[in-house]
């Protein structure tokens, strides 16, 4: 099933500024604390300081999906000159496992937006096979899109995003 | 601003009483005019015989017809034919007020006129009023107008040949410092308000200001625009997010109903089945 219009990746600017409209082929759960991330959501640096826990779906425990985690809004969601940062990157995670059975290629950055409200977007795409991702060299400017072309991922398979803004900001700082 | 120019015009009648008293006097400081003059004046002019200041004047009325032959003639005339200034004191200190202030009246006339503004009522007393006392008055306050001579380097040297001129006259250094102070002051206000409306400058700058502001309020304008769109964008994100959960939580909720059903209707057959196997179990007892 294809994203609809409506779909809060396509109204919030995920599928358009990171990806490329894909169809939802395994489920992601994404739980920071107890609190399951739904898209849209408003979180702030304080709840999002640890990694959150990731839950994926699919069938086959032979396929391996890469989490990529990034923040197309640095450094101000006005003038995004330094698209994308890369916060967290899992790869080789067994379907219907976790991150925790998978390869934590980058380590988790916590987000700390600096002005604006940013989008956060965790993007899973599924592997050709076992340890055929590896990680980039740095986290700035990183392009999800070349990303999956480089290693031949294809479409994503599932997405989600949230947003973050500044522990005591009241929205977007204009810059 | 009038109270000042009272007090101005008593002392130049004091001063003038003092120089008439002092004509016979005069002629040594006339001869050695370079040591009054020195000791009093801080203008950059270097003292001057007086021949050789008239000749100064003149070149100097060189440089004001420019004005002149730019605006009025009538003032002109009246320059051309100012009586000497060498014979009389009191003529003289008149044909000298009407040679400094006429440029600047002109100036001003130039000024204003090009501003479609009133002419200066300054130079219509002058030119109506012909007794010592008026004039001295209207000196008073049109010399206080060489706002020129700070707005301009031409006009400059007129106002202080003017002060500079005087000296042989006006013996009290007092008189002469004050007066100087006055048509200082007057030149800083005057010159401000010429220049604010005048000036081509003021107005580009203001234009570009304008411009600057228009722009950046544009820039502004464009950029909370977006950001608005972007909220809008966000809130109705989460908005179907939610919507689609309730959705998916309603056939959820709407599937587990009807498993329950299900499994009710399935306890229910299975219940009496049970019942009577109990009671046909049971009934063998």
């Amino acid at each position: 099933m294809s994203l609809s219009r409506r779909d809060p990746l396509v109204v919030g600017s995920v599928v358009g500024d990171v990806l490329d409209p894909f169809t939802r082929l395994v489920s992601l759960k994404v739980t920071y604390g107890h609190r399951e991330v739904t898209n849209g959501l408003d979180l702030r640096p304080s709840q999002v300081l640890n990694k959150p826990i990731v839950e994926i779906g699919g069938d086959d425990f032979r396929n391996f999906y890469t989490l990529v985690m990034v923040d197309p809004d640095v450094p101000s969601p006005s003038n995004p000159h330094q698209r994308e940062y890369l916060h967290w990157l899992v790869t080789d995670i067994p379907a219907t496992t976790g991150n925790a059975f998978g390869n934590e290629v980058v380590c988790y950055e916590s987000p700390r937006p600096p002005s604006g409200i940013h989008r956060i977007v965790l993007v899973l795409f599924r592997q050709l096979g076992r340890q055929t991702v590896y990680a980039p060299g740095w986290r700035q400017q990183f392009n999800t899109r070349e990303f999956a072309e480089i290693y031949n991922l294809g479409l994503p398979v599932a997405a989600s995003y949230f947003n973050c803004q500044r522990e005591n900001g009241c929205g977007g700082r204009r810059t | 601003m009038l109270s000042s120019a009272k007090h101005q015009r008593n002392h130049r009648l004091s001063a003038t009483n003092k120089n008439q008293t002092l004509t016979k006097v005069s002629s040594i400081s006339s001869s050695s005019p370079s040591s009054s003059s020195s000791s009093s004046s801080t203008s950059s002019s270097s003292p001057l015989p007086s021949q050789d200041s008239q000749a100064q004047k003149r070149s100097l009325v060189t440089m004001e017809e420019v004005w002149n032959d730019i605006n009025l003639a009538s003032i002109h005339h009246l320059n051309r034919h100012s009586p000497h200034p060498q014979h009389n004191h009191e003529p003289r200190f008149r044909g000298q007020n009407h040679h400094n202030q006429n440029p600047n009246s002109i100036f001003q006339d130039f000024l204003k006129g090009s501003l479609n503004q009133e002419p200066a009522p300054t130079s219509q007393t002058t030119g109506s009023a012909p007794n010592g006392d008026s004039t001295t008055v209207t000196v008073l306050y049109s010399s206080p107008f060489p706002p020129p001579a700070t707005v301009l380097s031409l006009n400059s040297g007129a106002g202080f040949e003017f002060l500079d001129n005087q000296d042989p006259l006006v013996t009290s250094n007092s008189n002469l410092h004050t007066h100087h102070h006055l048509s200082n002051a007057h030149a800083f206000n005057t010159s401000f308000e010429a220049l604010v409306p005048s000036s081509s400058f003021g107005k580009k700058r203001g234009q570009d200001s304008n411009e600057g502001s228009g722009n950046r309020r544009h820039k502004r304008m464009i950029k909370n625009r977006e950001s608005a769109a972007r909220s809008r964008a966000r809130k109705q994100a989460y908005t179907n997010e939610l919507e689609l959960e309730v959705a998916h939580l309603q056939a959820e909720n709407a599937r587990l109903k009807r498993q329950q059903d299900q499994l009710k209707m399935a306890a229910a057959i299975q219940q009496p089945k049970k019942n009577t196997l109990q009671r046909s179990s049971t009934a063998p007892f």
